[in-house]
């Protein structure tokens, strides 16, 4: 009964959201479809394991995203808040896609997209933890994948003309079937660009490993269960442009599958990013343990914004830091986010008068607190042990 | 060329007491066809065999007798002087009537079509339970998807008064109560942003008003709801004798639903908090009499409503608005 005035209460507090949202959906199924997901979502009903991890976990997190107000009561001289970054691009038009056909063998949608579902599989049930960045209460109930993280495959590549045909269609199997053993993307976009569905939407992929990311409203923890991941087939070398072997077909499949997704989830721009942006080995509090992406992600093309704009949650909440290598394999743009991140830990080690090193250990501590005594949840063993994953 | 002759039918199926209406998608445009849900056996003669051929009604011919349902069963109970007989009471399925489950079957498949390449996508209404009854649908709903199954069509199935809702109020982001007003039931739901909160039933509805008045005037119920159909209005003042009963019953409804409603959502334990007042729809043939919405809204203005309602609207047509909505679900979720 308590779980069902919960659910309630749950859609309420997001009413205000699901409204607008549903607003921009003129056609009425549509509008249906996106408002049926948005409250099954809210009404799942929550196990009483869950709703035990909850609370466990948001006496012990809710002191930690408000450690600055608690110090600044008492020690009001030395504090002073300051505003953390914008988590989010403006508003954009997510363009209205939906499934014209579905075959046994694939599925065909509004925008032209056409995704082989031949090899898809299902995984571990999607359950993920996350954070409220208003409330700091925490939830490990989110099932709707809430972004997308792109990968490079890394696997071997041949060189893409009309003689090597067989090759490149031989060598795209190969890889969609080691992908579906490991279970390691939702998708994979192949150098035709046909996109291959190989972990079932609703399933969690092994695809980010140790990973955070934030939006405007929520911190994700595990991203394996809360995005979901979109592979494009590719190899690159170190210290060549990453988006040197993509090809067009690629880069039009991979925004026709994005515009899908977008369409189908309410996914936010700023919640599509690439691996290199959400990554992070949790014992060396550094980011970017994986670098695919870690430079020239071409955003436009896969009708993104820049998103190489935003800062990273892993540095501004949990005081995460960068080493050589991932200067080495970083972009400039993507300078501009890690450069909003500094910008905003420098200042808030100066509200509290304190050393940046000081700043950054202090939240360190707290997320290893965290972590340590963070019970088993979906998608954050990598966070608690930083172990590497792939 | 080939897809669009493999493209799905899908279909919003209302499977009512009185009518079985379908809607389905043909492009842009929505198309809806009504059979009303009865057959009358009439005695087997070559005459009238060759005659129901010749103007191609469909029948049955059952040993000695000849079995025709839909539309067509009506004008031959008014030519033989006999009642139709009714595949379901009360909004569920008959199980004292034999021939129920074949004559849904047939008039369906009549209208929904056979299999031809993909199977075709099939969201029928199901009544809710009726108001603190301990009555299980399973019987209703387990026999007509076994029925569907039969007929090789890929079906779920949606709540009555929800159907409405989602066929009518759109605007409202598919918060509000819709209500459908058929022969057997009058169907309540009340839902909050396409979620159902609350739904249930009343056995008081069209037939009710039908076999009420018929027993009063000595007339055929068969003949009253025609009359009742083709005539009766509200807010006029009646020398006939017919009008002026069915008048009565139909208040005697109108206030038992509201009522209902009150009790229901007055005792309800899991509700949404409504910030604002919501509307509500009412739908189906009985709700179709000119006035009739006047009347409830001055009924339900009257009483001590426990939830504050924005506007009472007819749907925009009271006759379709559940397989409207049904078809509307196919194609959200199917």
């Amino acid at each position: 009964m308590a779980g069902e005035f919960d659910l309630w209460e749950e859609i309420q507090r997001q009413e205000s959201k699901i409204q607008w949202l549903a607003g921009r959906h003129t056609d009425p199924v549509k509008r249906l479809r996106y408002l049926r997901k948005a409250t099954a979502i809210k009404s799942r009903p929550k196990r009483w394991k869950t709703a035990a991890l909850t609370m466990f976990l948001v006496l012990l997190i809710a002191p930690v995203y408000h450690a600055t107000d608690s110090r600044r009561q008492t020690q009001p001289l030395m504090g002073r808040e300051v505003p953390p970054p914008q988590f989010h691009q403006p508003p954009d038009q997510v363009a209205e896609v939906w499934l014209v056909e579905r075959k046994a063998a694939y599925e065909v949608y509004s925008n032209g997209l056409r995704i082989e579902t031949g090899n898809s599989i299902p995984h571990d049930k999607r359950s993920y933890a996350s954070v409220s960045r208003s409330s700091g209460r925490l939830r490990t109930d989110g099932v709707q994948p809430a972004g997308i993280v792109y990968h490079t495959t890394e696997s071997h590549i041949t060189t893409f003309e009309e003689g090597n045909n067989a090759r490149l269609q031989r060598v795209g199997q190969w890889l969609v079937e080691y992908v579906k053993r490991q279970r390691s993307y939702h998708y994979v976009v192949d150098r035709f660009g046909r996109v291959h569905r190989v972990v079932e939407e609703e399933y969690a992929a092994d695809h980010a490993g140790g990973s955070m990311w934030a939006d405007q409203d929520r911190i994700y923890l595990g991203l394996n269960h809360s995005f979901l991941g979109v592979a494009l087939e590719s190899q690159t070398t170190p210290g060549a442009d990453m988006a040197e072997g993509i090809t067009d077909a690629q880069l039009h499949a991979t925004k026709v599958l994005t515009e899908m997704l977008r369409s189908k989830y309410g996914i936010p721009s700023g919640n599509c990013v690439t691996h290199a942006q959400v990554s992070v080995n949790a014992r060396s509090y550094r980011i970017g343990n994986h670098t695919d992406w870690a430079a020239n992600f071409p955003y436009q093309r896969v009708g993104l914004p820049d998103n190489y704009q935003l800062p990273l949650a892993s540095m501004v909440f949990y005081g995460f830091g960068y080493g050589q290598e991932f200067v080495d394999a970083t972009g400039s743009r993507m300078w501009n986010g890690l450069a909003k991140s500094e910008e905003h830990v420098r200042q808030s080690a100066a509200g509290q008068a304190i050393s940046v090193p000081q700043y950054r250990t202090k939240l360190q501590q707290h997320f290893r607190q965290q972590m340590a005594e963070l019970p088993e949840s979906p998608g954050t063993g990598k966070l608690r042990t930083g172990r590497r994953t792939r | 060329m080939k897809q669009q002759e493999e493209s799905i039918r899908t279909v919003g199926l209302d499977v009512g007491t009185s009518r079985i209406v379908t809607a389905c998608c043909d492009g842009a445009e929505r198309g809806f066809e009504s059979q009303l849900n009865a057959f009358v056996r009439i005695p087997h003669a070559k005459m009238a065999e060759s005659m129901l051929h010749k103007e191609n009604v469909p029948f049955q011919v059952q040993r000695d007798t000849i079995v025709i349902q839909g539309n067509e069963a009506q004008r031959f109970a008014d030519l033989f002087h006999l009642e139709t007989n009714r595949p379901m009471t009360q909004g569920f399925l008959d199980p004292s009537e034999a021939e129920s489950v074949p004559m849904v079957k047939k008039i369906i498949e009549t209208m929904v079509g056979k299999r031809n390449g993909s199977r075709p996508r099939v969201c029928f209404s199901v009544p809710a339970a009726p108001l603190n009854a301990t009555e299980s649908l399973t019987y209703h709903e387990a026999t007509l998807r076994q029925t569907f199954d039969e007929l090789d069509y890929e079906v779920r199935s949606i709540n009555e008064g929800l159907a409405v809702i989602y066929s009518e109020l759109e605007d409202t982001n598919y918060t509000g109560i819709g209500i459908s007003c058929g022969g057997g039931l009058c169907n309540v739901a009340l839902a909050y942003l396409s979620m159902p909160a609350l739904s249930f039933s009343i056995p008081k509805a069209g037939d009710f008003i039908d076999s009420s008045a018929a027993s009063v005037t000595g007339e055929l119920a068969t003949r009253v709801r025609i009359a009742k159909e083709a005539t009766f209005h509200f807010n006029g003042h009646f020398t006939d004798k017919l009008q002026q009963v069915l008048t009565v019953y139909y208040e005697d409804m109108i206030h038992a639903l509201i009522a209902a409603m009150k009790d229901a959502f007055s005792n309800a334990k899991r509700m949404p908090k409504l910030a604002k007042p919501i509307p509500m729809v009412l739908s189906g043939g009985t709700a179709s009499p000119q006035g009739f919405r006047d009347r409830f809204e001055k009924l339900l203005r009257a009483s001590d409503f426990p939830i504050e309602i924005s506007e009472i609207r007819l749907a925009r047509d009271p006759m379709t608005a559940t397989a409207n909505g049904a078809l509307v679900a196919a194609l959200t979720e199917m």
